[in-house]
């Protein structure tokens, strides 16, 4: 501490010598400095050895604590065979038909087929919702009241509803093709009726980011109001959008388990089955590790394209 | 006449496969004496005291309960439900129900019940988590489909293999379907057993498998223009009280089973409630 401090009299704040950046570490940061290269805050923040020593022994202590909670609880035992015995893990992962349950790892795999699907449609028809909405043409009028009533439909109806309306109201009507196809179809729907009002919202946030000055220029350059929206407005709308945008897949993602209420075996309802067959919640443990190896890498790709965009920014804002 | 010599013949069949429960069940102590089964002596046992707390799930479905209302005595389980509080010395307004979803009713930990009663399937691998009764009634499956449609009439074990099934999640009558029937298609499972309906209404499945006094119910009463094309072979399936496990209680609530069923209770109740015809046809699966 004392060593680090060759020429104490050049700090200009000499009131209290150990207040100085280098010795405190993480809790200052450098004057005039973001943290490191201006990404703001951070998980784990630089600082000298003190700190990370600091922190790694908070670490070890709030989960040895958490662990010991959960071991010296009464019902521990009981409770670790019901949630994560092994044994079960591996058979709800593998499955067995002939006893009645079906394979947890092999479900999984229609809840990303699912979700690949939504996804393309999503973007697709939540983009025409918001191009509708901030339309100006007269003509276009109805559909704008259309797509308002759809996007405060859809919103406010929770997905449960839109998947058991969709997935048992459909078959119904009997109609030929439309009302034949299976359970996991009728869940993508739902999902995509449901999803695209929320991402409608969040293309009309990023068209309305993008400053009208952009479209008066790319006008008076000529443009056309369609290749206007197409090569000025859109790219610079999308790319504000796409954290937010990937915040909704996660999402997404997840609530693909939903469609376990219609009857398809996907990895949520694969777990139920094993579980209600053998009376053990392991296999529900299986699902959400499954979940968490989908859901984490999007999550991460989202936190550096978070990154990257701020880093541009601040860059562009210093030339 | 028939029907009691059908009832004696399923009473035996209880009598067999609920003795095996006892074994296989991990019951606690099995020495519990006459004297000791007064609704004072077990009252330490009780979840509340000086009441006998019975669980079910909701919608509580016919023949097994009537109106979904547990409490009024109507329908199997509800009427064994107060036979075996009655043998337990408890008067009717001391039985109080509890809502206990299925999925939720074998969870570690203390249960909000003395028992649950909700045509629960013993299995021995069931019986590690929670601790079963002797059986109440003896399972067979049956098989549900709308009439005019290509299963009523062609269901060899080889045809029946090529339909599309659907069954309530986590059943033995969906275990019955992939161990026994072995379809090509996977069967869609659903959440509840009126989804089941819904779906054999609508045309997504082309049959539903449930127990036979279910089925025998959807088809004369619940669904116009269903059947219930036959009942397969039994497999010596029987329905059990719900413990939590290891709840000392099981030994008083066995004995009271075994006097409901020697002194013809059960079946009373059985001829009563679930109307077990002799026509109905056998199917192989």
């Amino acid at each position: 501490m004392d060593g680090s401090q060759p020429d104490p009299p050049a700090e200009p704040f000499t009131g209290f010598p150990a207040a100085s950046p280098a010795t405190v570490g993480g809790a200052w940061q450098t004057p005039g400095s973001f943290g490191s290269a201006g990404r703001g805050p951070r998980l784990l923040s630089g600082g000298g050895r003190r700190a990370t020593a600091i922190s790694s022994a908070s670490t070890l202590v709030v989960l040895g604590a958490l662990v010991a909670l959960f071991l010296v609880a009464p019902g521990s035992s009981q409770v670790r065979h019901v949630f994560f015995n092994p044994t079960d893990m591996w058979q709800s992962f593998i499955g067995n038909p002939k006893k009645g349950y079906y394979s947890v790892g092999e479900a999984i795999w229609l809840n990303i087929r699912m979700f690949l699907a939504a996804e393309v449609l999503i973007l697709g028809l939540a983009l025409l919702i918001a191009l509708i909405r901030q339309s100006v043409s007269p003509v276009l009028f109805p559909f704008r009241v259309l797509s308002l009533v759809y996007v405060d439909f859809f919103r406010g109806v929770p997905l449960l509803l839109v998947l058991l309306a969709i997935g048992f109201g459909v078959p119904a009507l009997r109609l030929p093709v439309v009302s034949t196809q299976s359970a996991a179809i009728y869940g993508v729907a739902a999902l995509v009726l449901s999803y695209s009002a929320y991402v409608s919202e969040v293309y009309r946030a990023g068209l309305n980011s993008v400053h009208r000055s952009q479209t008066a220029a790319a006008r008076s350059l000529g443009l056309s109001q369609s290749t206007t929206l197409r090569y000025v407005i859109l790219p610079q709308a999308v790319r504000n959008i796409i954290p937010p945008l990937l915040n909704d897949f996660i999402s997404l993602q997840k609530d693909t388990a939903l469609v376990s209420t219609l009857g398809a075996i996907e990895a949520n309802g694969a777990a139920q089955i094993y579980s209600s067959t053998v009376f053990n919640y392991s296999s529900y443990t299986v699902a959400a590790i499954l979940f968490l190896i989908l859901t984490i890498p999007l999550a991460r790709l989202t936190d550096r394209l978070i990154d990257r965009d701020r880093r541009r920014r601040l860059a562009g804002a210093a030339t | 006449m028939l029907a009691a010599a059908i009832a004696t013949a399923l009473l035996a069949a209880c009598g067999s496969s609920a003795g095996a429960t006892g074994t296989a069940g991990a019951s606690p102590s099995a020495s519990a004496t006459a004297a000791s089964c007064s609704s004072a002596a077990i009252g330490k046992d009780l979840y509340q005291r000086g009441v006998l707390t019975v669980a079910t799930d909701k919608p509580a479905y016919p023949p097994w309960f009537s109106g979904n209302n547990p409490s009024n005595g109507k329908g199997y389980e509800s009427a064994v439900a107060y036979a075996i509080a009655g043998q337990l010395g408890f008067t009717r307004s001391q039985v109080h129900w509890a809502y206990e979803p299925f999925d939720a009713s074998y969870s570690p930990g203390p249960k909000k019940f003395d028992f649950d009663i909700n045509e629960i399937s013993y299995t021995p691998q069931r019986a590690t988590a929670v601790t079963f009764s002797e059986g109440y009634y003896n399972v067979q499956q049956a098989l549900v489909a709308l009439k005019n449609t290509p299963i009523v009439t062609r269901h060899t074990p080889a045809e029946l293999k090529s339909y599309i099934f659907g069954d309530q999640v986590g059943t033995t009558s969906l275990a019955y379907i992939n161990s026994e029937i072995q379809p090509t298609t996977r069967p869609k499972v659903f959440q509840t057993l009126n989804d089941v309906k819904e779906a054999l209404q609508t045309h997504q499945i082309a049959a539903l498998v449930t127990d036979t006094p279910t089925a025998q119910y959807i088809s004369s009463s619940e669904i116009k223009g269903s059947v219930m094309v036959g009942q397969f072979p039994s497999t010596g399936e029987h329905y059990g009280l719900l413990f939590s496990l290891g709840n000392p209680l099981v030994t008083c609530v066995n004995k009271a089973i075994t006097t409901l069923r020697s002194n013809g209770t059960l079946a009373a109740l059985q001829k009563k409630y679930l109307q077990i015809y002799l026509s109905v046809p056998v199917i192989k699966p």
